[in-house]
């Protein structure tokens, strides 16, 4: 199936970036929610396409699982009513001046990334078990990385519930 | 005879697609006609599981509470022992009105069951039903079990959403609350499986349950401390996961008038019903796989028997099980599940992924199965007890009254 | 043996012991399934009353006599009788009509205590429903006469009883017309002589 090849990637991206356009457009705050949410699945099938389906199912697993519903929790638990016709407050510039600074984000993320050394190398073949070798990778050369990330989540996560507990009477 | 027995589905369609092969049939139509006999049939026997456990369930509830269940409906003036519920139950689901609150959000309404049934399916795909009869065997498999998984918890809110009714708001809230959290032990106790086994590929965790030790014990995680305690883990949290007894908080009609599925009727809830079973036996085949080996027979002389009715046998043990529990146990309060979730079983699965390390770099002799047993066992005992300390029943004392 | 979790272990014994005794202990499932298995119901037991009538024939051997106490007696008045009548206007010991409607009847049991006849009793059938609200729920005298038999049948020890009181009092009025007949020839003869 050579020539369906591309459009596993097209095509996903496609739907991700209109997801992306209409979360951004929509009026009704749990639609717009709702499209990011899709767009973050389009994005894991766009990984998967790729070939890296391991990022592709932490992408699902995480973005999907975990951040929509932390999205979802912060709208529900914030603004219970009916959410029709939410207006941003600040419309002052209006859709012209943001499309403006959209685009200038784009060209500069795109000489960037057409600049770095990463854009000349050729790919290199997946690896045959993906999996076991991106563990090798963080627990061998990143694994200083790895444990300061850790140490930060954990620091995090205690804050979180620091802030969170009630003062006893 | 037994071999015959066993290769007979892969040689089936073996031979269905040599078929349509020798009539010129391009390859790449071989392809999409083996991979859609495949996914009919695991779709066609898990419905019918859902079926026949609808009715079981309904029948062994029934018995524990000293009643018959279901045993009129036959056809044909056969009662068949009430066998024929199911059929009826969905002709039932069917013909009913289909009522949409006049202020629901119509297309999240609508799409919430089929945003919940099509992960439900899909992870039906990485699950081993037999020797080499996996549909789709990728590396990285249980992470796409749980990346796959984590959709439902999207459809319920959007069921809850989209019912615009603050009872179905309130129980979708709960319903998610308890999904995240319970996706946590869920998902360390499958790793300490993978990571014993030495990878994410499910076939090659129920490998690693091979062969048989002494030449008689099967050598499955859950007969080693740390892999029983991983076994419970994992089970207590799929039934959290599925919201099934003890912690249907989120669709108990006592609590919240079914919660999140408050205003669906006919056949969305027939969908949402069938999700939850097909997922409850989604998440049972990957306990199976990941604990109780699989398609692997228990004893040696057994391995007459097929894999598949190996797994299937296995699977349906573990349902009984389920719907066991759920004759026995009351239902959990939401601050108690969560309480639960996050104090009792998270702690277990870190103490089981700690004893599992030690046993494997202890040498895996029987100075390392003593020692996994007291990592896993102390941390146990105590939990336990602070636990039973926190809630036990005292004499009730009145902050404002002498 | 107090670990934690082992009041859940104890309640799945006592579940899968439920589970297991329901197939084999008869008192541990105690469901009657109703078409098939009837309710033994205890012998006084009553639903509506109905007639007794003696030997073979219903209308020739039905004990009421048309007294009209029952009528009186009745609570919500659901009983409605009318006397026979002859050819001549006279009135007869029987009911012409005897109706009961027993979606107003209340089951009290006054209209057997006070019958001098022994002639109305209360039936077991609670089987009566029907799909009208008002005329089959109209008994008449076609379907409350019931023979003696019936009654022995489903209320023994009341029928044995009531049995004996008809015999004695049979006996009674017997031996009470066999001293008139003895009685009545002595002033004849006095009277001829």
């Amino acid at each position: 199936m050579k020539f369906l090849g591309d459009w596993f990637v097209v095509l996903p991206a496609a739907v991700l970036l209109l997801a992306a356009g209409a979360s951004v457009v929509m009026r009704n705050l749990i639609h717009a929610a709702l499209c990011l949410t899709l767009s973050f699945i389009a994005l894991g099938i766009v990984f998967i396409a790729l070939g890296a389906e391991f990022v592709g199912l932490v992408q699902l697993l995480v973005y999907v699982g975990a951040v929509a519903m932390v999205i979802v929790f912060a709208i529900l638990l914030t603004r219970p009513d009916r959410l029709e016709k939410s207006r941003t407050p600040f419309s002052g510039l209006g859709p012209a001046g943001g499309a403006a600074a959209g685009l200038a984000a784009l060209v500069v993320l795109l000489g960037f990334i057409f600049s770095s050394p990463l854009a000349k190398k050729p790919l290199p073949a997946p690896a045959s078990a993906p999996a076991a070798a991106i563990g090798e990778a963080l627990m061998g050369d990143h694994v200083v990385a790895l444990i300061a990330i850790g140490v930060l989540l954990t620091a995090a996560l205690v804050g979180a519930a620091v802030i969170a507990m009630e003062d006893k009477p | 005879m037994t071999g015959v027995i066993e290769r007979a589905p892969v040689e089936l369609l073996g031979w269905f697609l040599g078929l349509l092969g020798s009539f010129g049939v391009p390859s790449w139509i071989l392809a999409v006609v083996s991979a859609v006999i495949i996914i009919g049939t695991i779709i066609g026997v898990f419905l019918g599981l859902f079926a026949l456990t609808s009715v079981m369930e309904r029948k062994i509830l029934a018995r524990v509470q000293n009643r018959y269940g279901p045993n009129r409906v036959g056809f044909f003036r056969w009662r068949l022992c009430g066998l024929f519920q199911p059929v009826a139950d969905g002709i039932k689901m069917i013909t009913k009105e289909d009522i949409v609150p006049r202020t629901a959000d119509k297309v999240v309404h609508f799409l919430a069951p089929v945003v919940m049934m099509i992960p439900a399916l899909m992870v039906l795909a990485v699950i081993p039903y037999g020797r080499d009869m996996v549909p789709a065997d990728l590396d990285a498999g249980i992470l796409y079990f749980f990346a796959v998984g984590a959709g439902t918890e999207v459809a319920v809110f959007m069921a809850g959403w989209g019912s615009n009714n603050k009872y179905s708001v309130l129980g979708a809230m709960r319903a998610i609350a308890q999904m995240i959290s319970y996706e946590i032990p869920l998902v360390i106790a499958a790793i300490i499986a993978a990571m014993i086994a030495g990878s994410l590929s499910p076939s090659a965790i129920v490998a690693a349950q091979g062969g048989f030790a002494f030449g008689f014990v099967p050598q499955w995680f859950v007969l080693t401390p740390w892999g029983f305690t991983a076994c419970l883990v994992f089970y207590i949290a799929a039934l959290a996961e599925s919201n099934r007894s003890p912690f249907d908080l989120p669709e108990g009609e006592s609590e919240l008038v079914a919660g999140h599925l408050t205003e669906y009727s006919g056949f969305k809830y027939a969908t949402f019903f069938m999700a939850e079973y097909v997922g409850m036996f989604a998440v049972c085949g990957m306990l199976v796989t990941l604990f109780l080996g699989g398609w692997q027979a228990p004893l040696p002389f057994l391995v007459i028997i097929p894999s598949w009715c190996w797994f299937l046998g296995k699977i349906c043990f573990v349902a009984v099980t389920m719907v066991w529990v759920r004759a026995t146990l009351p239902r959990l309060r939401i601050d108690h599940l969560l309480a639960f979730a996050w104090k009792f079983l998270l702690p277990m699965s870190f103490a089981a992924f700690f004893s599992a390390a030690c046993w494997h770099y202890a040498g895996r002799g029987p100075a390392a199965w003593i020692l996994s047993l007291a990592i896993v066992g102390i941390p146990y005992l105590i939990l336990g007890k602070s636990f039973s300390n926190r809630f036990a029943v005292s004499r009730r004392t009145y902050q404002f009254s002498e | 043996m107090n670990f934690p979790g082992s009041g859940i272990v104890k309640g799945l014994a006592v579940t899968a012991r439920n589970f297991a005794g329901s197939y084999f202990e008869k008192d541990r499932l105690t469901t009657e399934q109703y078409p098939e298995e009837r309710p033994v119901l205890p012998e006084n037991s009553r639903s509506f009353p109905f007639l007794i009538y003696d030997g073979e024939d219903p209308e020739s051997g039905m004990r009421c006599v048309s007294c009209k106490i029952c009528e009186k007696e009745c609570p919500p008045q659901c009983i409605f009788i009318v006397q026979d009548r002859d050819a001549a206007g006279k009135a007869l010991k029987r009911p012409k009509v005897f109706d009961i409607d027993i979606s107003v009847c209340m089951s009290c049991q006054i209209c057997v205590e006070v019958c001098p006849f022994e002639s109305i009793r209360m039936d077991q059938d609670y089987e009566l429903s029907a799909f009208d609200r008002f005329a089959p729920l109209l008994l008449d005298k076609s379907r409350l006469l019931k023979p003696n038999s019936y009654y022995r049948r489903i209320h023994p020890t009341e029928a044995a009883e009531t049995d004996a009181r008809v015999e004695s009092e049979r006996k009674k009025k017997a031996a009470a017309a066999a001293a008139k007949e003895a009685a009545k020839p002595a002033p004849a003869t006095e009277a001829a002589t």
